[in-house]
């Protein structure tokens, strides 16, 4: 029995959703990496190549890389580093860095929101085990920034969702996400437990700032030293984020995290256009998307996958772990959650249908890496 | 140390092994020897062991240990017949006598009359500890098992983070509050398969703290090693190469625990617990100095910038002096909330259970802030499966840090911040390695970095 509220919610969703023909698409490129031994800049060179190349896109520009380090880097799955496991590893950090000196990017800027920690990022890498002096070596002008708060700000910047907006109006981010010429989301290959996978799209609802979207938020302005995640606002809508921040829209309608978590992502990447996605999965785990969800498993899938359109690249890689990524709700997957990608699919940002995507390199017949099986 | 016996291990087998051939008491290497019969000792062979806790004791026994320069200690426990057992024991001449449990004050006066000039060591409770500071060696059978606390599953989750069994507190906070030699005597648990893994932590947990594990196999294990099964000893040549690595390094025993944060802790309280304030602190890799109320004396705090005084109504009016001083010079004092006093642990037990965790809880959620992600003398990374120990030498020239990983897996890629203008660093491991580390510099200090931790290693720095 759906409440007064939840039908409110729907309905406000629904119009988008019928606009999902018009989304745009683009070509999406796969090539297969074994291992990290591997020469993983040369296999990420071929896999922009395969793209056009990455001049036209970041020459002379200021290039902001969203990567994912999810939880907080202690917690690991059979004492495997975490790079094995659910982070981007550093390798395909350092490659892609190297490609976009290349390119002529003019400044190169990690971020991610370290968690539950507002500390440089670097301590989060180097509590990884990664060579961060490396990585800063792999291209001129390479820097990183925890966007869990303020970082080397001053202020937030707030992004608006175009049109209607699923959960909240606009989000207030790390100023990193809009300080930029060119955003990138470089993200594992996973399956998630909220959200059935977390690829380019998912990997973005690690951009709001646990300093205005995590459980001890300030009530009327960020936290600049959060030490939580953001399930009461987030994944459960218990509380509203700062009140410094646009509220909830809806709020009290949907407490589902299989709900609120992929329409949060949706708006997410509505309203901080993703120009390059990259969805590593050279290793991984399947099952969820880190060591604290139970029963996860090391998987070995062996890609690389890039495409100048999240949503593209996205379905190309939800088929890649063999899943149907136009599946509803209820099929794997989706089982307990909405579709991402077909959320996003409604905001227009870009289109899930293999038909229409023009998949370079490898097929997805050849890279398919059953995650269920 | 077994050093200094094996020269005149000849001589002694041809005099009966007169007293003056054994090592003293202070470099006793201790194990709870399982077996009785002579042969036995072979498994010792040019190993760091060279103190046998044994019991029941033999004449046969005792005789061919000190033929082989090694001291016997002959167990008793209160269920014996106390005094007659001693008298035995002394009568096979044992070297000592090993009192394990606890034993009225007046019983243990008879026996030390007893022994004569035979040394005793008391294996009793912590709490009972501090009352015999004259013994040649501190010890006790209360000990955790070192190792990986096993992860809730109800509240995994991305923030859970590991928690490590852990002596180190104790034995940190006893020997700063004595310099006494301190034994470790507690045994493996029970019903459980101990890994190898689990024994080199055992004795790595007491060796960084500057402490021993009194070594103690599992009935498997020694049933294992009696039949000398090659994977059994195998792993007993790993124990006693990781147990040789700190009886090769005397010199970090003399050494001081340094960090720029102090915490002052009664060691008859708060001290003698596992899971404590000061192995809370050392999860965090944050160096901190264990000093106890009798010591705050002026120049006790030298070099500290932080301090945490735990229980501030206990201190004498000198000892609060010494601490305004401090604050006075400069220094950042936390000290308990209002009414808070230190209780130690409950009447025989070692550590906490879950209303004396939040009680500890009040003070701690300032200690974790005050610390915050500070540089105190040295920041860890990629280490939350380890402990460390950061100790400076007298004159300041050199320091140790000592990491012990409690993971079934060793840990790559470590990263060391440290202040202080060190110019060298150099990396230890048991099995000998001595390999230079590249040393970097980084926002406040020097940095290096340790490509893989079995389950100890050591980074020495020189100036």
């Amino acid at each position: 029995m759906m409440t007064r509220r939840e039908w409110i919610a729907a309905i406000s969703a629904a119009p988008l959703l019928r606009g999902a023909t018009a989304a745009p698409v683009a070509p999406v490129s796969i090539t297969k990496c074994a291992s990290y031994d591997e020469d993983v800049t040369a296999k990420l060179g071929l896999l922009f190549d395969q793209l056009g190349g990455l001049g036209g896109l970041v020459s002379g520009k200021t290039v902001t890389i969203k990567i994912n380090m999810t939880g907080a880097p202690s917690i690991r799955l059979q004492g495997l580093a975490p790079a094995l496991t659910h982070y981007v590893h550093p390798k395909v950090i350092g490659g892609v860095a190297y490609h976009l000196g290349k390119a002529g990017a003019k400044r190169i800027r990690f971020v991610e929101s370290a968690w539950a920690s507002a500390g440089p990022l670097e301590d989060t890498m180097l509590d990884s085990g990664w060579n961060v002096r490396s990585l800063q070596s792999a291209a001129t002008g390479v820097e990183f920034e925890n966007t869990n708060a303020l970082g080397k700000s001053k202020t937030y910047a707030r992004l608006t969702v175009p049109g209607q907006a699923y959960m909240y109006p606009a989000y207030d981010l790390n100023r990193a996400f809009e300080d930029t010429d060119v955003f990138i989301s470089l993200a594992k290959l996973k399956n998630h437990a909220t959200c059935g996978v977390t690829l380019s799209l998912k990997n973005c609802f690690g951009s709001l700032p646990a300093s205005i979207y995590g459980d001890n938020a300030g009530v009327d302005g960020p936290n600049e030293n959060p030490t939580a995640g953001r399930d009461r606002v987030g994944h459960r809508g218990l509380r509203q984020p700062s009140k410094s921040a646009p509220q909830e829209l809806h709020f009290g309608a949907n407490h589902d995290p299989g709900y609120r978590v992929p329409h949060i992502v949706a708006d997410v990447v509505a309203a901080r256009p993703i120009h390059l996605a990259i969805v590593e999965g050279i290793e991984s785990m399947a099952g969820g998307e880190g060591p604290w969800i139970q029963g996860v498993r090391t998987v070995k899938p062996g890609v690389l996958v890039a495409g100048l359109n999240p949503v593209c690249t996205d379905a190309v890689c939800t088929a890649v772990m063999g899943y149907n990524p136009r599946a509803e709700r209820g099929t794997a997957p989706f089982q307990t959650c909405d579709n991402t990608l077909l959320l996003a699919e409604g905001h227009g940002v870009g289109a899930a249908d293999l038909g229409r995507i023009d998949v370079r390199g490898v097929p997805i017949a050849e890279a398919l890496y059953r995650y269920d099986s | 140390m077994r050093g200094d016996r094996c020269p005149r291990v000849l001589v002694c087998l041809a005099l009966a092994a007169p007293a003056w051939c054994l090592p003293k008491p202070a470099d006793w290497v201790p194990a709870r020897w399982p077996w009785a019969d002579a042969a036995s000792l072979d498994l010792i062979g040019g190993g760091p062991i060279n103190c046998l806790l044994v019991r029941p004791a033999t004449a046969e026994f005792a005789a061919a240990a000190a033929n082989g320069g090694l001291a016997t200690l002959a167990v008793v426990v209160p269920t014996d017949d106390v005094l007659a057992t001693v008298r035995g024991d002394l009568a096979a001449k044992v070297t000592g006598i090993a009192l394990e449990g606890s034993f009225p004050a007046e019983t243990i006066a008879a026996v030390r009359r007893a022994a004569g000039d035979a040394p005793v060591i008391e294996l009793g409770p912590r709490s009972g500890m501090l009352a015999y500071l004259g013994a040649p060696i501190l010890a006790t059978d209360q000990g955790v098992w070192p190792g990986m606390a096993e992860m809730d599953r109800a509240r995994a989750g991305p923030s859970g983070s590991a928690w490590i069994d852990t002596n180190t507190g104790f034995i940190r906070g006893m020997r700063a509050a004595t310099g006494a030699p301190l034994w470790i005597a507690n045994q493996p648990p029970t019903k459980t398969v101990v890994s190898a893994a689990r024994y080199l932590e055992a004795i790595a947990d007491a060796g960084m703290s500057g402490a021993r594990w009194a070594i103690a196999l599992d009935e498997d294990f020694a049933a294992r090693l009696a039949k000398r099964d090659p994977k059994a000893m195998a792993d007993w040549g790993r124990m006693m190469t990781m147990a040789s690595y700190f009886e090769r390094h005397p010199e970090w025993r003399a050494m001081q625990e340094y960090g720029k944060l102090a915490l002052v802790q009664d060691p008859a309280k708060g001290g003698l617990l596992s899971g404590g304030i000061l192995d809370m602190i050392a999860v965090k890799h944050a160096p901190v100095r264990p000093i106890a109320p009798a010591d705050l004396k002026p120049g006790a705090l030298k070099d500290a910038s932080l301090a945490v005084n735990l229980d501030a109504g206990a201190l004498t009016p000198e000892e609060q002096a010494v601490l305004r001083d401090f604050t006075r010079s400069g220094g950042t004092l936390l000290t308990g909330p209002p009414g808070w006093t230190d209780e130690g642990p409950a009447a025989g037990k070692i550590t906490l259970d879950r209303p004396e965790l939040e009680r500890l809880n009040d003070i701690w959620r300032e200690v974790n802030s005050m610390v915050g992600r500070r540089n105190l003398g040295v920041r860890l990374f990629n280490a939350a499966s380890m402990l460390s120990n950061f100790l400076v030498s007298g004159d300041g020239r050199t320091a140790v840090l000592h990491l012990v990983n409690y993971s079934d897996f060793p840990v790559d890629n470590v990263s060391v911040q440290f202040l202080g203008n060190y110019k060298r660093a150099i990396l230890l491991t048991p099995d000998g390695v001595e390999k230079p580390l590249q040393l970097y510099q980084t926002e406040d200090g020097w940095g290096a970095d340790i490509d893989k931790v079995t389950v100890a290693a050591s980074v020495r720095l020189e100036q």
